[in-house]
This record gives C-alpha cells, sequence and structure tokens, in this order.
C-alpha cells in the first residue's frame, strides 16, 4: 500500500510524463507497448550500469540513475527486485 | 574549477574512442574508469536514441553507494567527474 501511495505521489508531480515499476525479468505493470520499450531497453541499461560500478569496485554497487536528454529525464531506482523508472520532463 | 570542488574524487577526459586524453586519476584506475565507462555511456546514448531516434544524450548520473559519477557526453569527448556524494 505504501509503495502504491509513493507511487501515486510521484504519478502527480509536475512534469511527470510516466512511471513504469519492472520487476527483475523485466517485467512490466503497465501493458502499453511504448512503456514495454522503454522498461526493456532501461532494464538493459541498468544492468549494464550496474555491473559498471561493480566491475570497478566489487563492494560498491548501484543506488541511482538519471539519464538526461535533450527532450527529457528518465530516472531509475533499482531494488533487489524491481526497478522504478520515472520519466520527467526537465523544463517543469 | 570541478577539482576544486569539494568531495570530487576525480576527473577524467575521454575521447570519443574512449581513450582517456586527461586525468588527475592514477594511470591504471584511469583506464578502467574510462573503458567501463565509455562503454555504458555508448549503451545510454543508444538506449535513449532506441527510444526516439530524434533525442540524443545530454547528460549521465551513476550514483552508487561509495559515490557518484557524472558523464557530460560532447560531440568528440567526455567529461567524467566522479564525486563523494557525502561532501
Amino acid at each position: 500500500m505504501q509503495f502504491e501511495e509513493t507511487l501515486k505521489r510521484i504519478q502527480t508531480h509536475k512534469g511527470v510524463i510516466g512511471t513504469i515499476v519492472v520487476n527483475a525479468e523485466g517485467k512490466t505493470t503497465l501493458d502499453n507497448s511504448t512503456t514495454v520499450q522503454y522498461a526493456g531497453l532501461l532494464h538493459q541499461l541498468t544492468m549494464k550500469a550496474r555491473s559498471t560500478v561493480r566491475d570497478i569496485d566489487p563492494q560498491n554497487d548501484l543506488t541511482f540513475l538519471r539519464i538526461r536528454s535533450k527532450k527529457h529525464e528518465i530516472m531509475v531506482a533499482p531494488d533487489k527486485e524491481y526497478l522504478l523508472i520515472v520519466i520527467q520532463n526537465p523544463s517543469e | 574549477i570541478i577539482q576544486g570542488q569539494k568531495g570530487v574524487q576525480g576527473i577524467i577526459i575521454v575521447n570519443a574512442e574512449g581513450i582517456p586524453i586527461k586525468t588527475t586519476l592514477d594511470n591504471s584506475s584511469t583506464v578502467q574508469y574510462a573503458g567501463l565507462i565509455h562503454q555504458l555511456v555508448m549503451k545510454a546514448r543508444s538506449t535513449v536514441r532506441d527510444i526516439d531516434p530524434q533525442n540524443d544524450l545530454t547528460f549521465l548520473r551513476v550514483r552508487s553507494k561509495k559515490n557518484e559519477i557524472m558523464i557530460a557526453p560532447d560531440k568528440d569527448y567526455f567529461l567524467i567527474v566522479i564525486q563523494n556524494p557525502s561532501d
């Protein structure tokens, strides 16, 4: 329940275009095809970022990833079993 | 200017091929960071473009338990800054 409240709070935040929660297998909470595309690609990127961090220092671990592009900003918060992805319009 | 900032552990400038051209870290750390981060940036950039071919990566921020790595890609090179987040 707390998770859903937090998710709702993020979703109603100004500028947030979308939120996606991805589980360990890369499956998402929403089934729109764009969402699936985002989720798959970001899941791979997060795994790559995590292994980059661990290759540099095996005792370290990824806590957050922030990808800023011309059109928007994607924030990824990885957890043990889930990935929370938030897509936000940076100008707002 | 960046180097004088509190908490900054290292700065590396990497060219488009992933070769470090300037660094404040020792050689072996630099080579390791540069190679791994170059790959990650290429992956991040293609992820952004796969989602939207008209979009492009402008900045990447990788936060981990021990530090934060910020990467600003440019046309011909990228700037990597490694910072201790608690400072």
